[in-house]
């Protein structure tokens, strides 16, 4: 496995129109690691995510972006915030994913129709290629984001809260494809949540938002941090 | 049918009327789709009444003899410089205040279309000797299209039309998901004011010619009514343009046939169309 480090935060503050959310975030992601980012809503971790995905710029600091040819990034959002309104089939959703590579007036190329295909495959979905976007359950939704993520063929996929929202048996069939894609693929990867099941037991990596700063651990480190906020204090 | 033929004879008397219906039908609805996708339609009411304002003000002060063209350049070319810069500077007030996240978009666009509607009655009352010329041009008298403005526009809205289609995939990941298109190496921004600019013109060309709502009618209606018959952004574009066209024919000849004022008929035969689509849609959602 690679050991350079994909994403380093050096003194990082984040934050939109100058008003800082949160501050001193230092942390390295490594290639081929796993991380998840976790913290209660509202502590800023779409902030960060979007900070990292050069959406917003940071307040103060630096984020360094691995070595050589720019980072690559495979973004799935929360998909609540996707206007059900256009007439996308499947099928064009993870066309998108190619946008980034194919210039104007050229017309989709054979290359792409068959990544897309692949992504669709990888995703369990290429069956429901033609179906509305629209009309899909949530956990389809989420795999056909996750595809269309996986078609920028990405350095680091980046996942804001995919699980957040579907049943259960959902819930743990893309906790599966993710982890199938980071094991078998050696695909670093970040993912956000506010919730702590949520969390593959097996992730080493958890970055945590805690009262407005960021810490790093383990699993058993955070749970217990979390246990200490549920404890009731006397006054 | 002996009028049918008429209509597409080369020597047709009407024959840029009809080209320069058939090109709105054509176009607009490209535009329009991203009207109805980006749910701006409010803004697709409103801008056509900012364009009025400005053909109005430009016909009051070429009337009290303040030229910002030329003294014998046209009145229509100083009507159209006006109809531009008032949409143009409409169109990118309301989306800087959009982006600033300043009050409610609904209201913004509600304030838009009830000012400009005020200002365009003012200045038409203000302008006792243009007044007949500038209400001909708002109503959307479709039948005096000279040759220079039907090539003008058939420049204009061709290059909108390639920008468009050649453009689509930036417009669209832009306007889907502007944080993926962002991790795609696309300025939202630079992309936001060319679509901007795109409307702008459209529409400040298409008041001119064919009047405020029917310009209106062709961004509307056409991609409303396409959305319930396909699946895919590529034949919803393909359908919404043959829908504008289309109903552009179709209202061209009926109201030529029938002596009726095109602009109004254009409008009628696209929600006819559009009726027709819904009740076809609930009927065989019954059936099943």
């Amino acid at each position: 496995m690679n050991t350079d480090n994909c994403i380093t935060l050096e003194n990082v503050a984040i934050g939109y129109g100058g008003k800082v959310l949160l501050k001193d975030i230092n942390f390295p992601l490594k290639a081929g690691e796993f991380a998840v980012l976790f913290g209660p809503n509202g502590s800023g971790k779409t902030t960060l995510f979007k900070t990292i995905l050069r959406i917003i710029p940071p307040i103060h600091g630096t984020i360094i972006y691995g070595k050589g040819s720019p980072t690559r990034f495979g973004y799935v959002p929360q998909r609540q915030y996707l206007d059900e309104i256009y007439p996308f089939t499947a099928e064009e959703v993870v066309l998108m994913g190619t946008f980034g590579t194919r210039k104007p007036f050229c017309p989709t190329s054979k290359t792409d129709r068959l990544l897309v295909e692949q992504c669709l495959k990888d995703v369990g979905m290429l069956d429901l290629k033609k179906e509305f976007f629209s009309e899909m359950s949530g956990g389809q939704k989420q795999r056909i984001l996750i595809a269309r993520a996986l078609a920028t063929r990405p350095d680091i996929l980046l996942l804001d809260e995919p699980i957040t929202g579907i049943d259960i048996i959902a819930q743990k069939k893309i906790i599966e494809l993710i982890t199938e894609l980071h094991k078998k693929r050696q695909l670093t990867i970040m993912m956000i949540t506010h919730e702590v099941h949520h969390i593959p037991s097996w992730v080493k990596k958890i970055i945590h938002i805690h009262h407005y700063k960021v810490v790093l651990g383990s699993l058993e480190e955070i749970i217990s941090l979390s246990r200490i906020d549920e404890i009731p204090t006397q006054e | 049918m002996e009028q049918f033929l008429e209509i597409l004879s080369p020597h047709f008397l009407l024959r840029n009327a009809f080209y320069a219906g058939l090109i709105v039908g054509l176009v607009c609805p490209q535009v329009g789709i991203f009207f109805v996708l980006r749910r701006m339609v409010l803004l697709g009411i409103a801008l056509p009444q900012v364009s009025n304002a400005g053909i109005a003000f430009a016909f009051l002060l070429h009337t009290i003899g303040w030229h910002f063209l030329p003294h014998m350049e046209s009145e229509k070319t100083m009507a159209l410089t006006g109809s531009i810069i008032f949409s143009l500077i409409a169109i990118f007030t309301l989306a800087i205040l959009e982006r600033k996240r300043k009050g409610f978009t609904e209201n913004r666009l509600g304030f838009t279309y009830v000012l400009a509607g005020a200002v365009s009655i003012l200045f038409v009352s203000w302008n006792p000797y243009g007044q007949t010329e500038v209400l001909s041009m708002l109503k959307g008298e479709i039948v005096s299209v000279p040759d220079f403005y039907l090539w003008s526009m058939l420049a204009v809205y061709g290059t909108i039309f390639i920008c468009i289609v050649g453009f689509h995939r930036n417009f669209v990941v832009v306007s889907y998901d502007s944080d993926m298109a962002t991790t795609l190496g696309k300025k939202v921004v630079l992309w936001d004011i060319l679509l901007y600019l795109i409307i702008g013109i459209i529409i400040s060309l298409g008041v001119m010619t064919v009047g405020p709502w029917v310009i209106f009618g062709f961004l509307l209606i056409p991609p409303v009514a396409a959305r319930m018959v396909v699946r895919g952004i590529l034949p919803f574009c393909i359908v919404s343009s043959a829908i504008g066209t289309a109903a552009s024919f179709i209202g061209f000849y009926i109201s030529y046939r029938f002596d009726l004022p095109t602009g109004p008929t254009d409008v009628a035969v696209l929600s006819s169309l559009l009726i027709t689509i819904c009740l076809g849609k609930t009927i065989a959602r019954f059936k099943r």
